[in-house]
């Protein structure tokens, strides 16, 4: 019995395997791009190359993120908020608060027992996003993946007093030309970002234990700054990106074995591996 | 091919058509009032405080602060925000002020004092003076001073001082605020004639007093039904009926007997088990001011099973109060008025609420109105309807375990509010509602 957890995030997207005792099979993530509609297909095929496993084995399928709609062969669509919560929990089972910085927005979940009880969110501005690390990156002429550990080499943090993504991009780009070191204003960077989105987990109310996850959670920088702000211990997954994914597909077992255990019939889609396009809803 | 016209999924009142109309016919009717050499005024919302006035001495009001709504929910509000910026207006001032400085912008500059054309509801003509008030909201001087350097009217401010809850209880300070609120408005009855040429008939003043009185307790008691289950009116019904009771619109005999045929109407539903939506899975209250230009948001939220059934404390009358003994008229006005800013301050104080006329009556509305959830509506624009929403979400979740969602948008500015995404964030917030439904139960709330 398998099952998929799949999740269609702004920047990337991820795919995970699963058999029913949670154990992982297959882990898969790909660049979304603009066409995610015929991505999803070709990120599951990877994974069930890796599982070595056909996809009509798998029992029962969960899409979540922005794009979870364009999954032809996910039999449920779930929110990211919920499939993260879960995901966390599995990992991090004392978890009450997670934060998830994508690329498109910055989430903070209240968590109990694996359940979504609130959250909040930084959706109007890419300030608070991992758009701000990938757009002062390029300026930077450095890559995305470098950033943190460059910022650890910092011997002040210089204050980026602009909020708005576009306006830092313009202050690095004066800071750069009055001398200063890339690696300050890397870690004044990455300090603004942490403080504007602990202000936001603040407003939900921080509790114990707290994990940080998304694709930003990768970057050693970005995390000594998260936790200087908020002045706590951060857990971070090994694999922050794949906490939605894992978080789908648990649910989708749970899903599938609360169904058989009630005896109930639970509909499923077809398992055929094509691209979505805008005409394929009304054939399913 | 037929093609069938898809069902609302909000269950309108029949009752609010008429009431919605009251709207249009006053700005027809300002119009009407300047065509045969009447006066007319541009009023600031001054919670029947000023207008029973205006009204008795036959003079025609319309508000900038209600045409920004209707501009905004009428589509034409984006080219008087985008005159009001090359006005030189910081963009991030309030909605309503922008839209009627770019409508009065168009009107003295560029068509020498006409309505312009594009104007809905025919338009707010040029008014004999402004009437400002400082009700609530602390951007309505500047605006009208704004509005009277176009215009070369004079602006006459109508004061309200809101006092804190605390500061209330101190002795003698109700009989304070009645004594000024009296002497300024003969002050401005004063005013008034002078500028229309005519004295107050103070019969007629009475009257209206007590009508205007008389439609907000039946508006109050319209609203009150709404705690039935399912709850038979959604807040899309209620922001379209309220500007009569609220502005004062049109002919008030009129108006009382059209809100007493919606409380017939409500009552009806409700003794045939009529909810205003198919299924009411949740009832939510909505603070504060809501997304004129895209209403629409609410029937997709009424798809999912989102029930309104309480809003807006703005633009909601006072709770009743016995006034009948009171003989002198202006006493009366000023009393009413008062009512609406301090009626919530007893209970308030008692339970230790703090923030001010907004922010404990959403306390009560959950409560009362059992709402399983808050939908809060910061606006980028607008101090007065958003700073106190981050307390009213602590208060509610405290006290009564009601979770909020905020989704941050604007009163006029459409660019500022993505509907899309604030239904990305309707899935997750059910489960929020789902488990906090429970911890009630578990703490002893009974919904």
């Amino acid at each position: 019995m398998y099952f998929a957890g799949v999740d269609i995030g702004s920047t990337m997207t991820k795919v995970v395997l699963m058999d029913k005792s949670d154990n992982l099979l297959s882990a898969i993530k790909g660049p979304t791009g603009p066409e995610h509609r015929q991505l999803a297909n070709e990120v599951m095929r990877q994974a069930l190359e890796q599982a070595n496993l056909q996809i009509d084995v798998i029992s029962y399928i969960v899409a979540t993120g922005y794009g979870r709609l364009n999954v032809p062969f996910a039999d449920r669509q779930i929110t990211e908020l919920s499939c993260h919560a879960r995901g966390v929990s599995s990992l991090f089972p004392n978890v009450r608060t997670a934060i998830d910085i994508g690329g498109q927005d910055a989430k903070c979940m209240k968590i109990d027992n694996g359940r979504l009880t609130s959250f909040v969110m930084n959706d109007k501005c890419a300030a608070g996003t991992g758009r701000f690390l990938e757009v002062t990156a390029a300026t930077l002429g450095i890559g995305l993946e470098d950033m943190g550990d460059i910022s650890l080499k910092a011997t002040k943090r210089i204050q980026i007093s602009n909020l708005c993504t576009i306006f830092a991009q313009q202050e690095v780009v004066a800071l750069l030309s009055r001398g200063e070191k890339l690696e300050n204003i890397l870690a004044g960077l990455h300090d603004a970002l942490a403080n504007r989105i602990a202000a936001l987990a603040r407003r939900l109310g921080i509790e114990p234990d707290l994990v940080l996850t998304g694709g930003v959670a990768k970057n050693t920088g970005m995390v000594k700054a998260m936790k200087e702000s908020l002045g706590c211990e951060l857990f971070v997954p090994e694999e922050p990106l794949l906490t939605g994914a894992l978080g789908a597909g648990i649910l989708a077992k749970e899903t599938y074995l609360k169904a058989v255990a009630e005896g109930e019939a639970l509909p499923t889609k077809s398992r055929r591996l094509e691209k979505a396009t805008f005409f394929s809803e009304g054939q399913r | 091919m037929v093609v069938e016209k898809k069902k609302k999924t909000i269950n309108r009142l029949k009752s609010m058509y008429p009431l919605r109309a009251k709207v249009n016919e006053t700005y027809l009717k300002s119009i009407e009032a300047i065509q045969a050499g009447k006066p007319a005024v541009w009023g600031m919302l001054n919670f029947y405080y000023g207008d029973p006035i205006l009204k008795a001495m036959d003079i025609e009001v319309v508000y900038p602060e209600n045409y920004g709504a209707i501009a905004a929910a009428t589509g034409v509000a984006q080219q008087y925000l985008d005159r009001a910026d090359a006005e030189g207006f910081p963009t991030h001032l309030c909605g309503y002020s922008l839209t009627t400085l770019g409508y009065a912008s168009r009107m003295m500059k560029e068509l020498n004092g006409q309505i312009p054309p594009e104007a809905p509801f025919g338009g707010m003509p040029k008014p004999l003076f402004l009437m400002a008030s400082a009700a609530i909201c602390d951007a309505r001087y500047k605006w009208f001073q704004a509005l009277g350097r176009y215009m070369d009217v004079p602006v006459w401010p109508l004061e309200a001082p809101i006092p804190g809850i605390k500061e209330f209880s101190i002795e003698g300070y109700y009989d304070k605020m009645v004594k000024l609120g009296i002497k300024h408005l003969r002050d401005f009855v004063t005013f008034v004639e002078g500028m229309v040429g005519k004295k107050m008939d103070w019969d007629r003043l009475d009257k209206t007093a007590n009508l205007m009185i008389e439609v907000n307790r039946v508006w109050h008691e319209v609203n009150e039904l709404r705690k039935a289950r399912p709850c038979p009116m959604h807040s899309r019904d209620f922001w379209s009926a309220m500007p009569a009771a609220l502005f004062l619109a049109g002919d008030l005999e009129d108006s009382l007997r059209l809100y007493q045929d919606m409380y017939k109407e409500v009552k009806d539903r409700i003794n045939s088990h009529v909810g205003t939506i198919p299924e009411e899975k949740y009832r939510l209250v909505f603070a504060e001011l809501p997304p004129w230009h895209s209403l629409a948001f609410f029937d997709k939220l009424a798809e999912r099973g989102w029930n309104f059934v309480i809003e807006s404390v703005g633009y909601h009358p006072p709770i009743p109060i016995d006034l009948s003994e009171v003989s002198d008229p202006l006493e009366r006005i000023t009393k009413f008025s008062l009512q609406f800013l301090v009626g919530y301050y007893e209970d308030a104080r008692k339970q230790n609420v703090l923030g001010g006329t907004t922010a404990y009556p959403y306390l009560k509305y959950a409560k009362e109105w059992k709402c399983d959830g808050a939908l809060l509506h910061p606006l980028i624009s607008c101090r007065s309807a958003s700073t106190h929403l981050p307390y009213v979400s602590d208060m509610l979740m405290e006290k009564l375990k009601v979770p909020s969602l905020s989704i941050e948008g604007d009163i006029v500015d459409l660019r500022l509010f993505n509907p899309e995404d604030a239904l990305a964030k309707a899935e997750p917030f059910e489960e929020t509602m789902e488990y906090y439904r429970k911890m009630r139960k578990q703490e002893g709330f009974d919904w």
